[in-house]
């Protein structure tokens, strides 16, 4: 039989536990999405800079195959878009040309092309965000740099893929002219990256799938997929980036990332 | 034992030319090219089609940490017209780079240029234009170059020793005036005809969406006038001397690009002269989901010596339209229509190219000069209209 203190102590314990529950509950799935995506930067900022290598597979319907190769230099930028360098190699026809990109929270990204043939360095437009990067089924905006402000998120649960708890989460992009009415993220709970994104086109049907794997943890806090997967729900067609040769913190300065260093660049 | 010596010279010999080859980076192409010409001329018999072979390879190799060797032979083989034919170091460059400078010497390529059409600024570099590609063919030019990077801005000065004369069409040459071109005994203004040392100096800089770059050219003109030679019944091109100051500027707005290149020359009293070309392109991304894109070129093209000008573009509008795919062939579409205000006639392109493969790309050239035959520049090549093919393979 309980004695009064007893019962004290269990209206006390219920009370408390009722009040941690309608806190969390007050937590608005909106909430709860924007605090995943932040983490999620959180946990991937103070890389200062990497460079890396990425083989690009086009793969058709009938399964024909076509390749790129690039090398590209990421420079990170506390409180806004980083800054970012790409230089292909494959096919011949564009071997030694070279991007340049300003990413930017809110404002428009700025961008500029060398073209080694005419020594020109082009500034050109950034508008271009649903278009196709290389003739591959990624779009300019799913490759660029993905910062916290681009979107508005929805938290819709957690949800097991391929044996690891992820969150599932809505993003719907606040930048304009993108292809997207809204993407759906799987971030892998423990590891806080993208290992699935679902994308949706203009018209709300579903469009694309990117599954990310093989990855890796550098300066024990970085993580990065060996290999993405892009395939086109509606043409059936499919583009693999698999990554090689990172390195981090190679001591790159704002100095490597403007035009004068997309001339120079090899 | 002569064997065995031949066959350690051999190895000996193989082994350097490897490691030799291993230091080079290389990136060209080499490539068929085949010309027809539908119409055959009125008072001269003219090849109706033509065949020819180019290739360009650039070398480039490190020597130490901050410098470098860039090598870039060029070759064209022109089945009929010899002064096609050519061979070019377009560049032959040493260069040498810091942290906030850069210095480069030997045969170079520069380019100033921000709009599509007739790139006024683009001074430095002679017009290969036996290439029939516009203007965008260039001779290497022999240059030191300082480039001191400020925050600002950059700085380039220039010291040009040495001229490289404009590349003309020979008599066997297609698309050409009906009169012979002596590109061999150019005349010049100066004493030192083509060792005169020219000097140049430019400085660029961005602010926000703004990309600016003013220079100032003292030296030989690179665009000739022509003199007639009764005694060779030819063309001569006669390069004077000027001073060029110019303005290149692109304002970067989202789908806009706004662009215009200002030049003043002053020579003497008949070269003496401000042109500009201005105008703007608009890009359609992403037409209806499809991945391609569509851009609208429009430029004024401008010179106050109207016909007197030594350049075709005294009064003249380019309206241009660019298709890109974005496939994985790169398949892309161009149309180019510029039109004579003064005169009414019509210089049109139309070209098309794509990827064949990973490293073939084809690409087909048609080009008609309409209702030319009252236009002071374009009179002569009322009979000139031509479609070209290419091919070239690419490592």
């Amino acid at each position: 039989m309980m004695n009064t203190s007893s019962v004290k102590k269990t209206v006390t314990i219920l009370t408390a536990g009722l009040l941690i529950s309608s806190l969390a509950w007050a937590q608005t799935p909106e909430e709860r999405g924007l605090e995943i995506a932040t983490s999620a930067q959180d946990q991937d900022t103070g890389f200062v800079d990497t460079v890396s290598a990425m083989t690009m597979t086009l793969i058709n319907r009938s399964g024909k195959k076509s390749t790129r190769r690039m090398r590209s230099r990421v420079l990170e930028v506390q409180g806004d878009g980083d800054k970012s360098m790409s230089i292909f190699d494959e096919p011949a026809d564009v071997k030694g040309t070279a991007s340049l990109t300003h990413s930017h929270a809110t404002d428009a990204d700025e961008q500029w092309l060398y073209l080694p043939a005419l020594k020109r360095v082009k500034r050109i437009s950034s508008k271009n965000k649903s278009g196709p990067f290389m003739g591959s089924e990624f779009a300019f905006e799913d490759i660029s740099s993905q910062e916290v402000d681009k979107y508005t998120y929805r938290y819709l649960g957690d949800v097991d893929l391929n044996g690891r708890v992820t969150h599932q989460i809505e993003a719907v992009p606040a930048y304009k002219h993108s292809g997207y009415t809204r993407l759906i993220n799987w971030i892998d709970q423990e590891r806080l990256v993208a290992v699935r994104v679902e994308y949706f086109d203009r018209k709300n049907s579903s469009l694309k799938t990117l599954e990310a794997s093989e990855f890796t943890q550098y300066l024990d806090k970085f993580w990065r997929p060996g290999r993405m997967e892009m395939l086109n729900e509606q043409t059936g067609k499919r583009t693999i980036l698999e990554w090689s040769d990172y390195e981090f913190q190679t001591g790159l300065t704002d100095k490597d990332f403007d035009s004068k260093a997309l001339k120079r660049v090899r | 034992m002569n064997v065995l010596k031949l066959s350690v010279v051999g190895a000996a010999l193989l082994g350097a030319a490897t490691s030799v080859y291993a230091e080079w980076e290389t990136r060209g192409n080499v490539g068929l090219q085949v010309q027809f010409f539908p119409t055959e001329p009125m008072h001269r018999a003219d090849q109706s089609s033509n065949a020819s072979l180019f290739s360009e390879i650039e070398f480039y190799t490190p020597i130490g940490e901050d410098a470098s060797l860039t090598v870039t032979p060029f070759l064209r083989l022109d089945q009929h017209d010899e002064d096609r034919s050519h061979f070019d170091f377009r560049e032959f460059v040493y260069a040498r780079l810091g942290d906030s400078w850069e210095l480069k010497a030997g045969l170079g390529k520069v380019f100033w240029g921000v709009v599509e059409s007739n790139n006024l600024v683009d001074v430095i570099n002679q017009t290969d234009l036996v290439e029939n590609d516009g203007s965008s063919a260039k001779l290497g030019q022999p240059m030191i170059n300082l480039v001191l990077i400020r925050d600002w801005g950059d700085i380039d000065l220039y010291v040009l020793p040495g001229f490289r004369t404009r590349t003309l069409p020979g008599d066997d040459g297609r698309p050409r005036l009906p009169v012979s071109l002596d590109a061999d005994n150019a005349l010049y203004e100066s004493a030192d005809r083509s060792r005169h040392v020219d000097f140049a100096g430019r400085v660029s800089f961005a602010f926000d969406q703004w990309d600016v770059g003013a220079h100032v050219f003292h030296g030989t003109a690179r665009d000739p006038q022509f003199r007639f030679n009764p005694a060779s019944a030819s063309l001569v091109p006669y390069f004077y001397q000027q001073t060029q100051l110019g303005l290149g500027i692109q304002a970067t707005l989202e789908s806009w690009l706004l662009k215009a290149e200002f030049v003043h020359r002053s020579g003497d009293e008949f070269t003496d002269h401000a042109a500009f070309v201005s105008g703007f392109e608009y890009s359609f991304y992403d037409i209806r989901e499809s991945g391609a894109d569509l851009g609208i070129v429009t430029e004024w093209l401008y010179d106050d010596r109207g016909d007197d000008a030594d350049q075709p573009f005294q009064n003249d509008l380019l309206i241009g339209l660019r298709l890109a795919m974005n496939d994985e062939q790169s398949l892309e579409g161009l149309l180019g229509v510029i039109a004579d205000l003064d005169e009414g006639g019509q210089l049109i392109t139309l070209e098309g190219s794509r990827r064949l493969g990973s490293n073939f790309k084809a690409s087909v050239r048609l080009t008609i000069f309409q209702d030319v035959v009252n236009d002071a520049a374009f009179a002569g090549f009322d009979e000139e209209d031509n479609l070209q093919f290419e091919v070239s393979y690419f490592f």
